[in-house]
C-alpha cells in the first residue's frame, strides 16, 4: 500500500518538476524582454534580471515614432484578413475533400502539403518581380495573398481532419429536417468543426503575424510594412545607441495580440464537442 | 400522411447491387416494416424514399406524384437514424425546434409544438440539456421528438432501438407503436430484429441480398412463408428444417413417412431438387399417458439441451438424417447444417413436464402444419387444404 502511495508521489513530483522546468525555460526570454523594455536607457547594460527602476520611456519612444503605429495597424489588418480568408477558403476546400466524391481529391491534399513544405525564401525573388509587375508590391493585398497561399494548405489539413470526425448522419438529418446543403453546412457542420476552425485560425494568424521574410521583401513603406519588418528599421534615440530598449518594447507590444488571440480562441477549443450526437 | 409507392426500384453502388427491382406500395397510415439480415439493403431503401440516395432505376411516388427528383428538404418526411444524429451543439429544445425554424414557423407555433411533443415523450424536464447529458433512451426519444414536431407525411425509422438494452427496447417499442397509432402517420420502420417486426408491423417486407422476398402481415409470414429464407428468418426459435425424399406420392422424412395429397405430389414431382420439410417448434408435442394419442408422426427423441424461459420450455434434440441428401439452406439464418447425418431440431413444450438434459421423450409432430420447400429454388410448394393425406407408421 505504502509503496503505491510513494510511487504516486514520486510520479507526481516528476511531472510537476518537469512542467515547471519547461515553463521556466520557455518564459525566461519573455521575461528578459519585458524586463529590458521597462529599463531606462542608461540601465540597459546592467545585466540585472529584475530592473531596479521601472520606466516607460521606450514605450513612449516606440509610439511617438510614426512608423510603429502604422506598422501595428498593417499587422493587425493583414494578419486578420489573411486568417479570415485562409480559414474560410480552407473550410470549403476541406469540406469538399472530405464529403464529396471527385477524382483527384487525394492529389489535392498531397499537393497542398507539398506547397506547405516549400521554403519561402526560395520564391521570394520571383514573387518580388511578379508583385512589382502586377502592382501588388508594398500593398496589403500583396501580403495577404502571399500569407493566404502559404497557410491555406495547413488550414485545409487541420480542417479536413476535423470534418472527418463529424458524423455524416448529422448532415443528412439536417437535410431531411428541411435544410439546404448550405444551411446544413453553416448551422450544423461549422459549429461542430469550431475547434478545428479556431486551431487553424490561431496557426494562420501566428504565421502571418510573425512573418519577417515576406514582410521585409515585399514592402518598402509604411503603406504595408508589418511590425516584424518595421522593428528592423528602428533606430536608437541617438546614433551611438543600440535601439535595444525600443525593440524590446515593440516586441512586447506585438506579442500581446497573439496572447490575447490564443487565450480567446483556446477557450473555444474544447474537446468532445460532438459527444452525444450519435450512439457510441 | 401519404401513400408511398415504389416501382421497380434498383440501386447499384459501383459493383454492389444494394437493392434490386423492388416494387411495393405502402398505404396511407400503415406501419410498414422492412426486415432482413445485415447488408440486405434496408437502409438504402429507406434513404431512397427520403431522398438521400437516388435510385439507379425505377420510380418512387408519394400520393401519386413522382418524387425521384425532389430534394430531401422538400419531401416533408421525418427520419430517425440508426445513430440518433442529434445535433450535439443544440439543447433538446433546439434540436426539436430545428426543423420548425427551417420551415419558418412563428416562435409561438414552435414553442407550442415543441412543448406538446415534449409532453407526449416525457421530455419536459430535459428540454434545456445537451444530447451528451442524456441517456440512450432519452436520446432516442429526442430523435423521435424531432420527427413528430414536424407533422410530416411519413416517418422513416432506421433501427431506432438497436442500441438500447433489452428492457428499454421493449418499452420504447410499445411507445412507438402507441405514438404511431395516435398520429396515424405512414411509417416505414427498418429493423433486423424480428420480434420488433412481428409486434409493430401492419405489414412486413422481408429483404434478402437486395431482393424483396415476401410482403405480408406478420401472421402471413409466420404461417405461410413463401420461401426457405422467410421461413427461417421469421420466428424464434427458428423453424425446424428436415431433408425429405419423395417416391410416388410417398414422402419420407427422417422422423417418419406419409402420403402426400395429389396437388402436392404433382408439384413435388415437377421440381428437380430435393424437398425440404419445415415445421415450427410448437407443432411438436409430448405424447404421454394423460394427453390424447398422437395422430401425426410419433418418434422418440433424446434431449440434448433444455432452454427454460419461464412460460416456455424449449428442448433441442437431434434427428438422424442418414441416407438423406444434405440440405442447402440460405446463408444468414441461425441454423447449422454442418453436422453430417444429423440435424438439430427444437420443440416447444409445457415447462410443467420437467424434462432434463439427457432424458428421452416421445414427441408427436402435427403433420398438417408441415410445409414443403423446393430446395433448388427455395420456394414453398403451394398447398390447398392439407399437404398430407395419411401417415404411414414405421
Ligand atoms: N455508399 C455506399 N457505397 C457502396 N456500397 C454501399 C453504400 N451504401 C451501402 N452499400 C452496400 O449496399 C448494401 C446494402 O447496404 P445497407 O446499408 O442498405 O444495408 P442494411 O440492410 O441497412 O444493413 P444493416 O442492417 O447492417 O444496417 C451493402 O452491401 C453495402 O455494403
Ligand atoms: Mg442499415
Amino acid at each position: 500500500m505504502t509503496t503505491t502511495k510513494d510511487h504516486g508521489l514520486s510520479e507526481r513530483l516528476f511531472w510537476g518538476l518537469g512542467s515547471v522546468l519547461v515553463v521556466v525555460y520557455a518564459l525566461i526570454p519573455v521575461f528578459w524582454i519585458i524586463s529590458l523594455s521597462l529599463k531606462r536607457s542608461a540601465d540597459l547594460g546592467d545585466g540585472r534580471f529584475i530592473s531596479a527602476t521601472v520606466s516607460l520611456e521606450h514605450y513612449q519612444a516606440v509610439f511617438s515614432d510614426p512608423q510603429f503605429p502604422a506598422a501595428l495597424w498593417n499587422s493587425i489588418g493583414i494578419a486578420g484578413i489573411s486568417t479570415l480568408a485562409a480559414v474560410m477558403l480552407g473550410m470549403f476546400a476541406a469540406y469538399a475533400i472530405v464529403r464529396l466524391e471527385f477524382p483527384g481529391r487525394r492529389l489535392i491534399l498531397a499537393t497542398a502539403l507539398a506547397i506547405a513544405m516549400f521554403p519561402p525564401i526560395s520564391i521570394i525573388g520571383p514573387l518580388f518581380n511578379m508583385w512589382r509587375v502586377l502592382g501588388l508590391y508594398d500593398t496589403w493585398f500583396g501580403l495577404i495573398l502571399t500569407y493566404m497561399t502559404f497557410t491555406l494548405p495547413l488550414a485545409i489539413w487541420i480542417l479536413s481532419a476535423f470534418f472527418r470526425s463529424i458524423p455524416w448522419d448529422l448532415e443528412k438529418a439536417a437535410r431531411i429536417d428541411g435544410a439546404t446543403p448550405l444551411q446544413a453546412f453553416i448551422k450544423v457542420i461549422v459549429p461542430l468543426a469550431a475547434p478545428g476552425v479556431f486551431t487553424a485560425a490561431i496557426l494562420v494568424f501566428m504565421f502571418a503575424w510573425n512573418d519577417f521574410v515576406f514582410a521585409i521583401s515585399l514592402t518598402s513603406t509604411n503603406d504595408a510594412r508589418t511590425v516584424p519588418a518595421a522593428i528592423a528599421f528602428f533606430t536608437g534615440s541617438s546614433r551611438f545607441e543600440q535601439p535595444t530598449g525600443s525593440i524590446a518594447a515593440a516586441s512586447v507590444v506585438v506579442t500581446l495580440p497573439i496572447i490575447i488571440v490564443v487565450l480567446l480562441f483556446q477557450r473555444r477549443i474544447v474537446a468532445g464537442l460532438t459527444t452525444g450526437a450519435v450512439k457510441e | 400522411m401519404a401513400e408511398i409507392k415504389l416501382s421497380n426500384i434498383s440501386k447499384h453502388f459501383a459493383a454492389t447491387i444494394a437493392v434490386e427491382e423492388a416494387s411495393f406500395t405502402i398505404s396511407d397510415g400503415e406501419f410498414f416494416i422492412l426486415v432482413g439480415p445485415s447488408g440486405c439493403g434496408k437502409s438504402t431503401l429507406l434513404n431512397m424514399i427520403v431522398g438521400l440516395e437516388q435510385p439507379t432505376t425505377g420510380e418512387i411516388s408519394v400520393d401519386g406524384q413522382v418524387v425521384n427528383e425532389l430534394d430531401p428538404k422538400d419531401r416533408n418526411m421525418a427520419m430517425v437514424f440508426q445513430s440518433y444524429a442529434l445535433y450535439p451543439h443544440m439543447s433538446v429544445r433546439e434540436n426539436m425546434a430545428f426543423p420548425l425554424r427551417l420551415a419558418k414557423l412563428s416562435q409561438q407555433e414552435i414553442d407550442k409544438r415543441v412543448t406538446r411533443a415534449a409532453v407526449v415523450l416525457e421530455l419536459e424536464d430535459l428540454l434545456n440539456r445537451k444530447p451528451r447529458a442524456l441517456s440512450g433512451g432519452q436520446r432516442q426519444r429526442v430523435a423521435m421528438g424531432r420527427a413528430i414536431v414536424r407533422e410530416p407525411k411519413a416517418f422513416l425509422l432506421d433501427e431506432p432501438l438497436s442500441n438500447l438494452d433489452a428492457k428499454l427496447r421493449v418499452q420504447m417499442r410499445t411507445e412507438i407503436a402507441r405514438l404511431q397509432r395516435r398520429l396515424g402517420t405512414t411509417t416505414v420502420y427498418v429493423t433486423h430484429d424480428q420480434t420488433e417486426a412481428m409486434t409493430l408491423g401492419d405489414r412486413i417486407a422481408v429483404l434478402y441480398k437486395g431482393r424483396l422476398l415476401q410482403i405480408g402481415t406478420p401472421r402471413e409470414l409466420y404461417e405461410c412463408p413463401a420461401n426457405l429464407f422467410v421461413a427461417g428468418f421469421i420466428g424464434s426459435p427458428t423453424m425446424n428444417f428436415l431433408p425429405a425424399r419423395c417416391k410416388d406420392s410417398n414422402l419420407e422424412l427422417p422422423l417418419g413417412s406419409m402420403r402426400l395429397s395429389e396437388t402436392m405430389s404433382q408439384q413435388v414431382e415437377l421440381s428437380e431438387g430435393p424437398v425440404i420439410a419445415a415445421f415450427r417448434p410448437e407443432h411438436l408435442r409430448i405424447v404421454g399417458e394423460k394427453n390424447s394419442p398422437c395422430d401425426g408422426v410419433q418418434f422418440e427423441a433424446q434431449v440434448e439441451l433444455v432452454e427454460w424461459l419461464g412460460a416456455d420450455l424449449f428442448i433441442y434434440f437431434y434427428a438422424t438424417t442418414e441416407g438423406f441428401e444434405a440440405m442447402e439452406l440460405p446463408e444468414n439464418l441461425d441454423i447449422t447444417t454442418r453436422d453430417k447425418d444429423r440435424q438439430l431440431l427444437v420443440a416447444r413444450i409445457d415447462p410443467a413436464t420437467g424434462i432434463g438434459e439427457g432424458g428421452t421423450v416421445n414427441l408427436c409432430m402435427d403433420v398438417r402444419r408441415l410445409l414443403f420447400f423446393d430446395s433448388s429454388t427455395g420456394e414453398r410448394f403451394r398447398q390447398d387444404k392439407s399437404n398430407v393425406i395419411s401417415i404411414r407408421h414405421q
